[in-house]
């Protein structure tokens, strides 16, 4: 091979929903159900991903951890993986699934979802391509979780799609089919490439002086949320924002050729729409990508609007738009957007 | 002042006013009171030890990684008092510290807050400690 492979800074999510075996009641609101797997079974878990935990928080409402090679974060009924380089994600599934049985947790929705590899050669299995993935996800997700799609959307660059696969049980269905989702609430997936390289630069420097120095802290602006960032040597950086029972990360890999940066969170249709516009703003203005791919995730279909048009007054252009539906998930919504002037 | 002495001499191990954790020897003491916390707490103000308040949550999977390094800490630091509140049990004490994440160490010295540590981090407050801890 001519080209030698740099860091995979694009991750694979997964997140698993639980539900309680008591027929009388899912899980009342202060029982802790996930929450309770002790750190000796979760690191066995986050072994066979290959990764470590390197910093960690906790709220009332969830705990969130910054990872060797990105973030897990545990709610009562809800478990969230985000990994990058060459971690072998859905390993994590098997154990997962047996650790939660043990706290009487029974899986009833899974979503994977993933952009393109900058180094898809580098992939180790099942990660090797989408079709292994899927393939391996079948293979071991209970069956129970009846109801499966997997799906490419694609953008107008070849190297620029969005994987998703969703797996859901009977009940998550029709409940989401029935009741909708009460909060509508949305999950925002944001991949950056070719970012400014003055900003990748400061990925040389100590956490907390990262997350001043670029702005990051800024990124959300109430007080009360806190923020757990570590930055690695050599360089890349790394951080889990907690405020209240809302998430957010970010991950940066810096190095020139293969810079990228992540930035995901969660919200609801019933925010303040200036908020969310607000904060795609800042993100954009602390890491000036020159590519960038939004995917938004809602059961409701009105979040992706404000996406276009918080972004496109700072130079980016939305070049394409794909929407799909999914069992119990939603809409996913598959925008990206590139400069129209470089600097 | 009983309890400052004792671990000033590196006695260690909680204090005879308190009912002692069922963790065996440890050199970090726990409060199931906010009166005898305060207790404490007022007898240390006139102390220029550096004390390092805990606030956990038996709930809380990131308090859990940081038991075992606390209590390395407090063998290693015999100068540095050590403490362990549960923000559940100590509700009041949590909410006077405004502790809002967990766990969240505060560096105490004379009675007031010094330093603060929110979340997992072993090397930061390692680093915090050491620099608190000789200053007079």
């Amino acid at each position: 091979m001519a080209v030698s492979a740099g860091f995979e800074g694009f991750e694979k999510r997964l997140e698993l929903h639980f539900f309680g075996d008591d027929p009388l009641n899912n899980l009342i609101d202060n029982e802790m159900g996930l929450r309770l797997l002790d750190f000796e079974s979760l690191q066995e878990v986050l072994d066979a991903v290959q990764c470590t935990v390197v910093s960690a928080v906790g709220n009332q409402y969830f705990d969130a951890y910054v990872l060797s090679e990105s973030s897990l974060f545990v709610y009562p009924t809800k478990i969230i993986i985000k990994t990058c380089g060459t971690t072998q994600l859905l390993k994590s599934i098997r154990p997962l699934v047996d650790y939660a049985h043990d706290l009487n947790l029974t899986l009833c929705a899974c979503r994977y979802t993933r952009g393109s590899f900058i180094f898809p050669k580098s992939q180790p299995f099942p990660h090797t391509s989408f079709k292994e993935e899927v393939f391996y996800l079948e293979e071991n997700l209970p069956i129970n979780l009846c109801y499966r799609k997997a799906s490419v959307m694609p953008s107008k660059l070849a190297s620029h799609s969005w994987h998703v696969f969703t797996a859901s049980d009977a009940q998550a269905t029709t409940r989401q089919l029935v009741s909708g989702d009460v909060n509508a609430t949305f999950t925002l997936e944001i991949c950056m490439t070719e970012l400014d390289r003055t900003m990748a630069k400061n990925g040389d420097t100590a956490g907390k002086e990262m997350t001043e120095l670029t702005g990051i802290g800024g990124i959300n602006p109430n007080p009360n949320s806190i923020i757990c960032d570590f930055a690695f040597d050599p360089c890349g950086y790394s951080m889990n924002g907690v405020d209240g029972d809302r998430y957010s990360t970010i991950h940066v890999t810096p190095e020139d050729g293969f810079s990228y940066a992540s930035f995901e969170c969660v919200g609801s249709v019933y925010d303040d729409h200036d908020e969310v516009a607000q904060m795609l703003k800042r993100v954009v203005q602390v890491f000036k990508p020159a590519t960038m791919s939004v995917s938004t995730t809602c059961t409701s279909h009105e979040v992706w609007t404000r996406v276009v048009h918080a972004i496109e007054p700072l130079g980016l252009k939305c070049r394409s738009c794909v929407m799909d539906e999914f069992p119990a998930a939603g809409s996913v919504v598959f925008q990206t957007f590139t400069a129209t002037r470089r600097k | 002042m009983g309890g400052i002495l004792s671990n000033i001499f590196g006695a260690g191990g909680s204090d005879g006013q308190d009912s002692p954790h069922s963790e065996s020897a440890t050199n970090v003491m726990s409060f199931h009171s906010s009166a005898r916390w305060q207790l404490h707490f007022d007898s240390c103000k006139t102390s220029s030890q550096l004390m390092v308040i805990d606030f956990a949550a038996s709930w809380c999977g990131p308090c859990k990684i940081m038991e075992p390094e606390l209590r390395k800490m407090a063998s290693t630091y015999s100068d540095v008092q050590f403490v362990k509140i549960d923000v559940d049990e100590l509700s009041d004490v949590a909410q006077e510290f405004q502790v809002q994440a967990m766990p969240t160490f505060v560096l105490v010295k004379g009675g007031k807050e010094v330093e603060r540590v929110i979340g997992a981090r072993k090397d930061e407050l390692l680093k915090k400690i050491e620099k608190h801890r000789a200053q007079q």
